[in-house]
């Protein structure tokens, strides 16, 4: 503030700008935000409640993108620390409890690499190619239902769509891979052209049969088709396209056993090799992001969606919080305190040389925790949507703990094993599977349903 | 005066001294100097759709740094070339150059992950040179430390087959196998790798009681581990169609390729050194020789997979009559501290986890060799590569090249 | 020792020999011209009674005043190793016929004997340094070339005694070492 008391004269040139400024900001800007809350405001709820589509579809990307980078890190974080427990090793435990802000460091690491581009290299097409994967990763969460009104865009073309935004990520392959002036790079990116090609129709092929019996391409409606009971969900009725489907989809993730595009023992590490800094970042995560989507699809298609195995009677909250006028107040000073000291008591009784005040705080924790899994339960009770989130999250997790696992386990198979498996043995029997379940729909809609 | 172009540089037209910062736009592996052998010019003379791939000396699964220049076409090899020598130390120009007792440090780390093989051969070259007696108790020892080191070496292939194939969790189980039965070495010799434990004329120091309940404790649950071990991968289907019909080594081949050891006998060749000819107290153990590939066809990598596991087995045997019949007495012959055998020559072979290990000494009569040979069989395997691997997949060079297991201390000397 | 097998390699080899057969321990070594060495082996190869297969180690020899070439070979039909000394070569100019066509797996060990002892073995098809760098000129193994360390045989100070061009300037006659053997 200094400024303020010095004369005009013995202010520095950017003290002369900044001080008429600062005047008119302070002066000019209170008017004009009443103005604008008085005047416009209503004009641009107006446009955005007449526009609810585009609001909710903006909102629903930043949630994604948002979204996108902890689900990355998750997985990462899980995928150490499984495949180490089945290495019988430890895995990460410097950063955080158990090593579990590793994958957060890690991130911060790749962001502070150096971005080196090979000389030679064909530079623009090297930079956005890692955007590219990534953006193709990221997209393909437009149509994901998370729950019961959880998702960006219902799309009736849904399935369609994935499909051909996740046959995209093999052109920013091939373009990293061609790009990097390397023959390693220029390997996996062929690689992953012929693999991602050849597996792409066993993948699509598999799901026909599940869109004749759904009648939809809407993943929201597949969701919903799927609701009532483990007995409904279409892995019961389309078992075989789930299995297809299942192995299509791991060799579109390039995932072990089928992760020939950046097999390090053999390509160094295929298409990503030249790649460093954030780059190489964007295309770490698409790999995870990817992994999380083919379980989240996996979960939607033949794993009943957000529904729950066993359908959980649905109970209308009927508590008023404000019919309770004041004594809403009372309890919310009271219980808490009661609840700490009731939980503060048993470990202020039992352990002997525990201070009161160390009794005291594992009693808030101990109360905090029973607060958070009773709001958390209330919330499942009460929303919909959170229990769909739930479900959907803990069956998605189980297939990304399968491919976790599967990586721990599974040596990988040979380029010309890998070709022939799709044409000759994935290939026949997604075909199979969509004959069977056709002339099936036929038969029973001829004699079931007259 | 200018002499040679750095590669990738172009010099100036103008003046020759000024190196342009421009880059030749080519990083082939191809040698900056005409071809001096009708091999090399017809390695490094392309033919139609096919390119060359540099792979190594920093590559992820070339076992050390090797450099292999591969000619490929499409994902097929077409030629290959292994270009040695990064790891090369001048190991025999050492020893000529130290006394008797010092060439035993000098050797150990040639092949470091069976050390005791490479003490092993020069050991019983000198023995034979100096016509030394070694007390019966340093041969049982000999042959137990020996024995164990050998089931560590095949545990460590084991788990190299599966990294190179892609297969993440075998290589640390195999560590495990590995590191008890070093751990165990070390309370006898103090060392885990480079053990420096064979004297001429015996072993430095009798095993202790460390090692003897390690020891115990360990043959209680080695078979178990071993069983484990097979379980991790034997019965994986990719594991067992990737290693099945690649690499075939048929028993002509293996001879005239002047291979030994397990390879050889997973050609169908029941050779063995431990019995084909008999040193140490090996012909008082009871033990089979494992031969794998006896038909026409020969062996493939899965049959050298497979037999040296059941190597392993025959190893886990020895060991057993190793502790029961092992004599009590001394572990040193008695020999002067500077050993001047008389000039002649003397060659010893023995049969190591990879085949065989010789030495060819010449002695002059003073302290030093005169010149010493060593015979490593990684060396001879590596050659190997380059006839089996024409013609199969860039992904198969890793499968036959850890199933001949070569190390590449051993290979570059 | 395998007294049968020295009579044999007597009786067959009686012109080719040019020392007498000895033995001792698990070997028997004989002495050949460089000349007679493609014959012998693929006798020793080819006969069904001596019937050795398999080339267990080739290793090249600067004994001080001429070159020697030195095969281990093996063969189930007798208990011994077999050691053939290929011998007098030149120092200045060493030859000897390659092995490849007996046994291809020599290939390796004969550049490996090149590249350290600058002998030539003619026929072979890839006769290329293997572990030495390809535009190195010197042969280590030979004996007149010392390590930087080798003070006692040291021809003098400022020499960079590793990369010597391989004929030195003068080497006194006593500072090689003695012949072993014979």
């Amino acid at each position: 503030m200094s400024a303020l008391t010095r004369p005009w004269n013995n202010l520095t040139l950017v003290g002369k700008v900044i001080l008429p400024l600062l005047f008119l900001v302070l002066v000019v800007g209170p008017i004009v935000t009443v103005l604008a809350a008085v005047y416009v405001a209503p004009l641009v709820v107006d446009i955005l409640a007449s526009n609810l589509g585009i609001v909710r579809f903006v909102v629903a990307i930043t949630a994604i993108l948002l979204f996108s980078i902890p689900a990355a890190f998750i997985i990462i974080y899980m995928e150490l620390k499984v495949i180490a427990y089945m290495n019988t090793r430890v895995g990460p435990n410097r950063v955080g409890p158990g090593g579990s802000l590793h994958s957060v460091v890690a991130g911060l690491k790749v962001l502070l690499k150096e971005d080196f581009t090979p000389t030679s290299a064909d530079a623009i097409v090297f930079t956005w190619a890692p955007v590219f994967v990534f953006l193709t990763a990221v997209m393909t969460f437009l149509v994901l239902p998370f729950g019961p009104g959880l998702y960006a865009q219902d799309l009736n073309i849904g399935l369609l769509y994935l499909f051909a935004v996740g046959g995209m990520t093999v052109v920013g392959l091939l373009i990293a891979g061609w790009s990097s002036f390397n023959k390693y790079s220029l390997l996996g990116g062929l690689r992953s052209a012929a693999q991602v090609v050849s597996y792409e129709i066993p993948l699509t092929l598999s799901v026909v049969g599940l869109i004749l019996l759904a009648g939809t391409m809407s993943l929201n409606q597949i969701a919903e088709n799927q609701s009532g009971g483990f007995w409904n969900w279409y892995v019961f009725r389309q078992p075989l396209g789930a299995l297809i489907f299942f192995i299509a989809a791991t060799a579109e993730a390039n995932r072990t056993p089928f992760d020939l595009t950046e097999a390090d023992s053999e390509i160094v590490a295929g298409f990503a090799t030249e790649y460093s800094g954030m780059r190489f970042g964007f295309l770490f995560f698409a790999e995870y992001v990817n992994v999380f989507i083919i379980s989240g699809l996996l979960t939607t298609l033949f794993f009943g969606a957000w529904n729950a195995p066993v359908p959980f009677p649905h109970i209308e909250l009927s508590l008023d919080p404000g019919s309770l006028g004041i004594m809403l107040l009372i309890l919310l000073a009271v219980v808490p305190l009661i609840l700490t000291l009731l939980f503060a008591l048993p470990f202020w009784l039992t352990q002997s040389r525990m201070p009161g005040w160390q009794a005291l705080i594992l009693g808030f924790l101990a109360f905090n925790v029973v607060a958070v899994g009773a709001v958390l339960g209330l919330a499942y009770v009460g929303f919909d949507w959170f229990a769909g989130l739930v479900w959907f999250m803990i069956k998605s997790f189980l297939f990304v703990f399968l491919f976790v696992w599967m990586r721990g386990t599974l040596p990988r198979v040979r380029i010309d094993h890998l070709m022939g498996f799709a044409w000759k043995w994935l290939l026949p029997a997604s075909l199979l599977n969509l004959f069977i379940t056709a002339i099936a729909i036929v038969v029973l809609k001829s004699t079931v349903i007259p | 005066m200018v002499t040679e172009t750095p590669i990738g540089k172009i010099r100036s037209d103008d003046d020759p001294r000024v190196l342009l910062d421009e880059q030749i736009g080519s990083f082939e592996p191809v040698p900056p100097y005409p071809p001096r052998t009708e091999r090399e010019s017809e390695f490094y003379t392309l033919g139609d759709g096919e390119m060359f791939l540099n792979m190594g000396p920093q590559h992820p699964s070339t076992h050390g740094v090797l450099r292999v220049v591969l000619k490929i076409s499409g994902e097929n090899v077409v030629d290959l070339d292994p270009v040695l020598g990064y790891l090369h130390r001048g190991v025999e120009k050492l020893c000529e150059n130290s006394d008797y007792h010092h060439i035993i440090s000098q050797v150990d780390p040639l092949e470091y992950v069976s050390s005791l093989f490479c003490e092993w051969s020069p050991v019983m070259a000198f023995e034979k040179l100096l016509d030394v007696e070694v007390p019966r108790r340093a041969e049982y020892i000999r042959v137990l430390t020996g024995e164990l080191l050998r089931v560590a070496s095949h545990a460590l292939f084991q788990g190299w087959m599966a990294l190179d194939l892609g297969g993440l969790t075998p290589i640390l189980y195999s560590f495990i196998e590995r590191d008890e039965i070093v751990e165990m070495l070390a309370s006898i010799t103090g060392q885990r790798m480079l053990f420096n434990y064979f004297r001429i004329g015996g072993v430095n120091g009798d095993v202790n009681h460390e090692f003897m309940s390690r020891l115990g404790d360990w043959m209680s649950r080695a078979a178990k581990q071993h069983e484990t071990s097979i379980g991790l991968l034997n019965e994986n289907e990719i594991f067992v169609r990737r290693m099945r019909d690649i690499g075939r080594l048929d028993r002509d081949l293996a001879l005239r390729m002047a291979v030994t050891g397990p390879n050889l006998r997973a050609a169908g060749v029941p050779y063995d050194l431990r019995r084909a000819h008999p040193y140490s107290v090996y012909p008082e153990l009871e033990f089979d020789i494992p031969v794998r590939g006896t038909g026409p066809e020969g062996g493939d990598a899965l049959d050298r997979y497979l037999l040296r596991l059941e190597e392993v087995k025959q190893s886990l045997r020895i060991i057993d009559q190793c502790l029961h019949n092992m004599p009590d007495g001394p572990v040193m012959a008695k020999l002067p501290r500077l050993l001047r055998p008389r000039p002649g020559r003397a060659w010893a072979a023995i049969e190591g986890p990879r085949g065989l290990y010789g030495t060819y000494a010449i002695s002059d009569g003073t302290d030093q060799p005169f010149r010493m040979k060593i015979h490593d069989p990684s060396f001879v395997h590596l050659q190997l590569v380059v006839q089996l691997m024409r013609g199969n997949l860039i992904a198969d060079t890793m499968a036959v090249m850890a199933s001949l297991d070569p190390i590449m201390g051993g290979v570059d000397k | 020792m395998d007294r049968p097998l020295r009579r044999r390699l007597e009786t067959r080899f009686a012109n080719e020999l040019t020392g007498p057969v000895r033995q001792r321990h698990d070997a028997t070594e004989i002495r050949i011209g460089p000349a007679a060495l493609t014959s012998v082996m693929a006798t020793l190869h080819d006969e069904p009674d001596l019937d050795f297969a398999l080339l267990a180690d080739l290793a090249g020899v600067d004994t001080g005043d001429h070159m020697q070439v030195v095969y281990h070979l093996w063969s189930a039909k007798t208990p011994d190793w077999l050691r053939v000394i290929a011998e007098p070569l030149p120092r200045d100019d060493p030859r000897i016929p390659t092995l490849t066509g007996l046994w291809p797996g020599a290939e390796w060990m004969e550049r490996e004997a090149y590249d350290m002892f600058g002998i030539v073995f003619e026929g072979n098809r890839d006769l290329r340094r293997i572990y030495m760098p390809p535009d190195y000129t010197s042969f280590p193994l030979r004996k007149d070339f010392f390590l930087p360390d080798d003070a006692a045989r040291s021809p003098g100070g400022g020499v960079r005694h590793v990369e010597r061009p391989e004929a030195p300037p003068a080497v006194a006659a006593g500072s090689l070492r003695r012949t072993p053997g014979a």
